[in-house]
């Protein structure tokens, strides 16, 4: 393999880079854009949306690294996660129990967004502080996604519903994998398609347990999730 | 060797295949009881052939095992085995009841031979990435398990045990690609950079900034599957709520799968960063669960939850061990995950039939066991004890290694604290345990005797006894087999 196919040595002023680059704000905005909603509906658009520009970066990455295992990597985020999960959230869940709008938030809108901003902040300074080279496309990606992660959690927590809750891990996930193929591309195909797998059981049973839950409770949200409590 | 350990694997699926043909508990229970027990003949066996130290290879890396994988599978396919013979009970009973429906039933049995299976199949890769799936899918399969009652207490107990496990087991894979990175300038392929027994052999010259990054999100990761504080929440719920026998799987063989991960990854770090950068950061966590587990045993609700909450201490003393470090703490550590195991699978086990008996989960609704079920009330009282850490039980060996480890590693003041908190976990479960077992029995028996059938009896009583003979001879005598298994596992994580 030529040392400078690796994605690990990319460097940010090339085509690629600057297309990851772009690509790695664009999900930012998303994960940001979720943060400031509180319709169900937006929630899910905009991680199709993340998960669309994810496929994007993958397929730069497969095109840059000619790996067979990255195209399908690619094809299946467009599918599976910009198109499937999106659809199955809305059709399944939203549209099924008629629900429209997260009541239960623990934080303004604008005040999450504040938090959003300054996590965002923490993740560059703390990323920045020597653990990826210089002048490479993952010094801008990789405190990104962290970003991204960090965006993810902060949905988890200040948006209480289960559903936003799903949403808020598939940022996470999103996340990750943004890390994941700018600094590492050559992770094996294998592993990929298994953490894949993973996702999709878990986002089908976390369905079913929404569902489970809004039949019983009428408003499946986590604040009535309080029985167990101690 | 290779075949051997994939049947190991396999075996464990032929109740869920079976359930595509049959819905009903008692077919699948006592296939479930087979698969469980020829499981672990297996396992014996294979462990046996690994405790001479070779490790065994294929598919590069993607199969690996080694004696600390031997002496996992065993410990694990004996839980698995005590579990599935309480489920043929368990599910025989409650369908009986009309508790759960037929669906319910063959859910039941497909998602325990799916967790089980990953968990196995979790101890015979050597690949890093590869473990992290098999762990995830054991979470999902096992959080199906919690939710089955599909009760709004239930789905609750579920929905939080996934949503914090799946975010937590996310935290462990960014630190599995950290790793990855760490390895980025060795040779070897991208396939032997997540290779734990390449990434062992050149541990010394993985990047340092990553590996520590790498081991602190895996510690968080792997350590919410654990069950260590402040990553618990999840677990008293989970717990308390699956069926007895799934608890049973939860508490004795998914912890202790977390609890291998991070084992694996600690043993990478050391060349790297020395043993005290891993050391620290186990003690903290460690003492916090301990802590935790000690101040929520004593309030006296759920009896599930305070098995839940012992599990919780145990985990941490476990972690404690790992963090003393030095032969005498990995086999305290070891020695104590297997004791801990049997202890706690009775202990669940007979927590189901309590609950079958008296259709309650509180301490205070459950008085006088002794005297309705002589069997059930003696083996709660004896578990309890030896759970509790007291002689002449196994888990007093491993207790008393890991408190000697301590004295000779550590400050005397670290040991005094841990006794301490043991102590009052010790009073607080047998206080309980005793209060339940022995006390007036109530005039009106609720829920009728727990089984009915002869046959269910004995599948429920045969777990219970065995299990409390291993932990009893384990506490007199070691024997060698298992002895030199666990030196060498020693020798295979620390070189």
């Amino acid at each position: 393999m030529l040392i400078s196919a690796a994605i690990e040595h990319l460097s940010a002023a090339s085509t690629e880079g600057v297309l990851l680059t772009m690509a790695a704000v664009a999900m930012l905005l998303c994960a940001f854009a979720c943060l400031g909603s509180k319709l169900f509906d937006r929630y899910v658009t905009y991680y199709g949306l993340q998960s669309i520009v994810l496929s994007f970066a993958a397929a730069v990455v497969a095109l840059h690294e000619h790996e067979a295992g990255l195209w399908v990597l690619a094809a299946l985020t467009f599918l599976v996660k910009g198109i499937g999960i999106p659809y199955g959230t809305r059709h399944f869940l939203i549209e099924r129990f008629a629900l429209k709008r997260d009541v239960a938030l623990s934080t303004g809108l604008s005040s999450s967004l504040i938090l959003g901003a300054f996590l965002t902040a923490f993740a560059f300074l703390v990323i920045r502080a020597g653990t990826v080279p210089d002048a490479l496309v993952s010094q801008a990606t990789v405190p990104i996604s962290t970003a991204i992660i960090l965006l993810g959690a902060l949905c988890m927590v200040v948006r209480r519903h289960t559903i936003a809750q799903l949403i808020g891990w598939l940022i996470i996930e999103n996340g990750v994998f943004l890390g994941a193929i700018t600094i590492v591309a050559t992770f094996p195909f294998i592993v990929e398609a298994g953490v894949f797998l993973d996702l999709v059981a878990a986002v089908l049973i976390m369905i079913a347990f929404v569902s489970g839950l809004a039949r019983q409770l009428a408003e499946a949200s986590a604040p009535q999730l309080r029985q167990l409590s101690e | 060797m290779i075949a051997l350990a994939l049947i190991i694997v396999a075996l464990p699926l032929v109740p869920a295949l079976a359930a595509a043909l049959t819905g009903r508990a008692r077919t699948l229970g006592l296939i479930s009881a087979a698969a469980g027990t020829s499981a672990l003949a297996l396992a014996i066996a294979l462990a046996i052939d690994l405790s001479t130290g070779h490790p065994v290879h294929a598919l590069s890396g993607f199969i690996y095992l080694d004696p600390l994988s031997g002496f996992f599978l065993a410990t694990i396919a004996l839980v698995v085995a005590l579990s599935s013979f309480g489920s043929a009970a368990y599910l025989r009973a409650e369908e009986e009841r009309g508790e759960l429906s037929s669906l319910q039933v063959r859910l039941y049995f497909i998602f325990f031979a799916l967790f089980a299976s990953m968990m196995l199949g979790s101890f015979e890769t050597g690949n890093l990435g590869l473990l992290w799936v098999l762990i995830e899918a054991s979470t999902l399969a096992s959080c199906v398990l919690v939710g089955l009652e599909a009760k709004a207490v239930s789905l609750e107990a579920a929905w939080k045990y996934i949503i914090i496990s799946s975010f937590g087991v996310t935290m462990a894979l960014v630190g599995t690609l950290f790793l990855y990175y760490a390895a980025g300038n060795l040779t070897g392929s991208p396939t032997e950079h997540l290779t734990w027994s390449f990434l062992f052999a050149h541990a010394g010259a993985l990047q340092h900034q990553s590996l520590r990054l790498a081991f602190l999100l895996v510690l968080i990761g792997y350590g919410t599957k654990v069950g260590l504080a402040p990553m618990h929440t999840w677990l008293p719920d989970a717990h308390s709520e699956a069926p007895s026998p799934a608890s049973a799987m939860l508490s004795a063989a998914l912890l202790n799968t977390g609890m291998y991960a991070i084992i694996r990854f600690q043993a990478l770090t050391k060349p790297a960063l020395g043993a005290g950068y891993a050391s620290h950061a186990l003690l903290i966590f460690g003492f916090a669960s301990v802590l935790v587990g000690a101040l929520f045993i004593v309030l006296r609700g759920n009896f599930k939850r305070m098995f839940a909450y012992s599990s919780i201490e145990q985990m941490g003393i476990i972690a404690i061990a790992l963090g003393f470090g030095g032969t005498l703490g990995f086999y305290g550590a070891l020695l104590q995950i297997l004791t801990h195991a049997i202890g706690k699978a009775v202990l669940f086990l007979t927590s189901g039939d309590i609950v079958l008996r008296y259709r309650t989960r509180l301490i205070d609704e459950v008085r006088g066991v002794l005297t309705i079920a002589p069997l059930t009330g003696a083996v709660l009282l004896l578990a309890a004890v030896a759970v509790g850490g007291s002689p002449p039980f196994g888990l007093f060996l491993s207790e008393f290694t890991i408190v000697r480890a301590g004295l000779q590693r550590s400050s005397v003041v670290l040991v005094a604290a841990l006794l301490l908190l043991i102590a009052i976990v010790f009073i607080a479960l047998v206080g309980a345990a005793s209060d339940m077992a022995l006390g007036a029995a109530p005039a009106r028996p609720t829920g009728g005797p727990a089984y009915t059938e002869r046959s269910s009896r004995i599948l429920a009583a045969a777990p219970l006894l065995a299990g409390l003979a291993v932990l009893l001879l384990l506490g007199l005598w070691i024997p060698n087999g298992l002895n030199t298994l666990i030196m060498h596992s020693i020798h295979a994580i620390s070189g």
